[in-house]
């Protein structure tokens, strides 16, 4: 599974409405609240109400929320009564995406909602994301994300693929480029060589390298062809989407590049006709090198227009913010395939990829 | 530079954070008790004998070891190699402010370790005391920990060096548990949450702190609840302070329990004592777990007319703080029983 072997057909899948929340380094709103008000926004951007959606999927994340079993009370914001069809994945609402997108596949029902949601302010993320880890060899350690994506960033200087003033400048760029999303939490104009002049955090990785603490969510309705030529004019078709993964452990995998966005990206079919616009997860800014190459992106291609993760970075909802973001440019301005990218694990594990195409048919 | 950040994208490791009107701290920790297995196992005892083990996949030599191999996902036989104790440095990463979960409390390097004699890289840390002092390609050893327990920390950190030593030098060994078979990890990680406060919530405690119960009343389907529950869950819309309705104080036992109480932090009561279920009059909310008062446990049952009891002003400061304020329980009204079977079934 990974792509439609042909257009025009009753299984082809859309995406017909999306809300994504503000991004804030810390919201006084519950998780249900957020989430209240993105599946509002999604629902009535698609034109329907929650009682149309026949399934729903959420991805969001206990240790996030410091909460056991979190994601049962936000249900409260599907409105579920009279009963739902309902999942969730402990990953990105990409990956909950993805289920959805499956589920539709099997043709019973036309109509699914996936979201994310995290409220990264409530606690250190040095101290939540070790959790992530290998219990054993990783974990013990209090491995944090930050510290295991400096070993994969200073591999990349070694192997000269990457240089830390490119790194300044892919921060610079993607907050330049976040003042025009209204959503975006951190924006504005950084000079390259000053950024240089900042301490580290967790060399090689500097202050600007890393994504901002957020809070947000983000919701994406989909819908059967049929159903979604009814709801809009312009249905944005989900034309391939796949998801891969390699060894958790960063010691035994070459940093140095992402055999597993490869496979994802061959499997999705990114290759068979031009891209125009990726929105990658890159929440560190030495990773959207390793992944503009893995993902085979020409040089033309605008990589986070919107500013992407390092403008705000809502954990387990970053990667679906991609999705509508790519949704967004055929939708509403007009490009005709884009791709949006998801990650998850330490240092890119697994790697997911979306191909969207405007109506063209 | 014309910034218009307009949040410190840093402080997610230092720096101030945008005040909220109230927030409950709450550390959470995870005390993970962990079987090891006969791979896992076999590195961590070997650890003790300050000895590491990598194992065998096909060509390879894996360090730490797998229990299966990456490639193929076959179960690989037990052919332990030993490794080290010297390695080098393919990668590292300074951490200059260490968190509470890291081993040192001093600046260090995280890195990727390529012990001699293995194809994979161990992730660990090096106390080289200076960024200065660490490079790619870098020689280094570890020093153990003198007691060990078969534990990833065993290794206390790598040195810069050849030759690997022991904390506080070789006299401070006390080798008693070295070899014995190592088959369970201990894990004992904490975090730290501080979760914002709803207005709703504080409005419903401030009610309380009055002797009012505040309900929240759906615009859509009437229902009402309780709590300072800011949404409807059955019609998904947002419930503010216009929605708010003051709650009647008498209700009706739906449902009770016994309880047996058994000592943990917190538990004052030794003697069984009851919790009741109450059906606030004329509306559709019911409170759950509510301490009923001069009743004696034989005597508790459903259909009992009850009132709420608060705290006098002399006697606030003695109330437990469990959300539901000033309420001291509920008092047996007098009045007649309500006799309805279907009472039973109205818990929630």
């Amino acid at each position: 599974m990974g792509k439609r072997p042909e257009s025009g057909h009753d299984d082809d899948i859309a995406i017909v409405g999306w809300s994504i929340s503000p991004m804030v380094r810390n919201t006084d709103k519950t998780e249900v609240q957020m989430l209240l008000e993105v599946i509002t926004g999604a629902v009535t951007d698609a034109g329907i109400t929650r009682r149309e959606v026949d399934f729903t999927c959420a991805g969001s994340c206990d240790y996030v929320a410091g909460q056991a079993f979190s994601f049962v009370q936000n249900i409260d914001a599907l409105g579920a009564w009279p009963p739902k069809r309902d999942s969730h994945v402990e990953m990105d609402g990409a990956w909950a995406l993805y289920e959805a997108w499956i589920r539709l596949q099997l043709g019973d029902i036309d109509v699914a909602l996936a979201m994310g949601s995290g409220r990264s302010s409530t606690a250190d993320p040095a101290l939540i994301y070790p959790m992530e880890m290998d219990p054993y060899y990783l974990a013990p350690l209090g491995a944090d994300a930050t510290s295991l994506a400096a070993l994969q960033a200073r591999a990349l200087i070694d192997a000269g693929k990457v240089t830390e003033i490119q790194m300044a400048e892919i921060a610079a760029r993607c907050r330049r480029d976040a003042k025009t999303n209204a959503n975006a939490q951190v924006v504005g104009d950084f000079d390259p060589a000053a950024l240089l002049a900042e301490s580290y955090v967790r060399a090689p990785l500097r202050r600007h390298d890393l994504p901002p603490i957020t809070d947000g969510a983000c919701a994406v309705v989909i819908a059967r062809a049929a159903r979604a030529r009814e709801l809009c004019e312009h249905p944005v078709w989900i034309t391939g989407f796949a998801h891969a993964s390699e060894m958790h452990n960063p010691g035994m995998r070459d940093l140095t590049s992402s055999r597993s966005t490869v496979l994802a990206a061959k499997a999705a079919g990114v290759d068979e006709r031009p891209v125009e616009v990726a929105e990658i997860q890159s929440a560190y800014t030495h990773e959207e090198p390793v992944l503009v190459e893995a993902l085979g992106l020409a040089r033309d291609v605008a990589v986070n227009p919107s500013g992407g993760p390092l403008a705000a970075n809502p954990i387990m909802a970053t990667g679906l913010v991609r999705v509508a973001e790519a949704a967004r440019q055929i939708r509403d301005l007009g490009r005709r395939r884009t791709l949006a990218h998801s990650t998850s694990g330490p240092c890119l594990q697994q790697n997911l990829v979306c191909v969207l195409e405007g109506d063209i048919r | 530079m014309g910034l218009v950040c307009r949040y410190d994208p840093g402080a997610r490791l230092e720096g101030e954070v945008p005040a909220l009107a109230r927030t409950v701290e709450s550390t959470i920790r995870f005390p993970y008790k962990r079987s090891l297995g006969p791979v896992l196992g076999a590195f961590m005892t070997a650890l003790t004998e300050k000895r590491i083990i990598g194992i065998r996949s096909g060509p390879r030599v894996i360090v730490p070891p797998l229990e299966w191999d990456p490639d193929t996902a076959a179960e690989l036989a037990h052919d332990f190699v030993d490794v080290g104790p010297a390695g080098t440095v393919t990668s590292w990463s300074w951490v200059e402010s260490p968190t509470s979960q890291h081993p040192l409390d001093r600046p260090f390097a995280f890195a990727l370790v390529k012990l001699d004699g293995a194809d994979t890289a161990l992730v660990h840390v090096v106390d080289a005391g200076s960024i200065d002092a660490m490079a790619t390609g870098m020689r280094v050893a570890p020093r153990w920990k003198a007691q060990r327990k078969g534990h990833i920390t065993d290794i206390d950190a790598f040195v810069p060096g050849e030759q690997p030593t022991v904390a506080g030098g070789e006299a401070a060994v006390a080798d008693d548990a070295a070899g014995e078979p190592v088959t369970m990890m201990e894990y004992d990680a904490a975090i730290t949450y501080n979760t914002p406060v709803t207005p709703n919530v504080m409005r419903a405690e401030q009610a309380t702190d009055e002797g009012r119960f505040l309900g929240l009343r759906c615009p859509v389907c009437a229902r009402t609840y309780t709590g300072g529950k800011g949404y409807c869950p059955v019609d998904a819309v947002e419930l503010r302070p216009e929605h708010e309705v003051d709650l009647p104080q008498v209700g009706t036992v739906t449902n009770y329990t016994i309880i047996t109480p058994v000592q943990y932090p917190g538990q004052t009561e030794t003697e069984p004592f009851a919790r009741v279920h109450v059906w606030l009059d004329g509306t559709d909310v019911v409170l759950g777990y509510q301490p009923l008062l001069d009743t004696p446990n034989a005597d508790v049952r459903i259909g009992m007319r009850v009132a709420a009891m608060w705290a006098s002003e002399a006697e606030k400061g003695d109330i437990d703080p469990r959300g539901e304020g000033n309420l001291v329980g509920w008092m047996p009204t007098g009045e007649p029983d309500v006799t309805d079977p279907e009472l039973v079934n109205r818990i929630c």
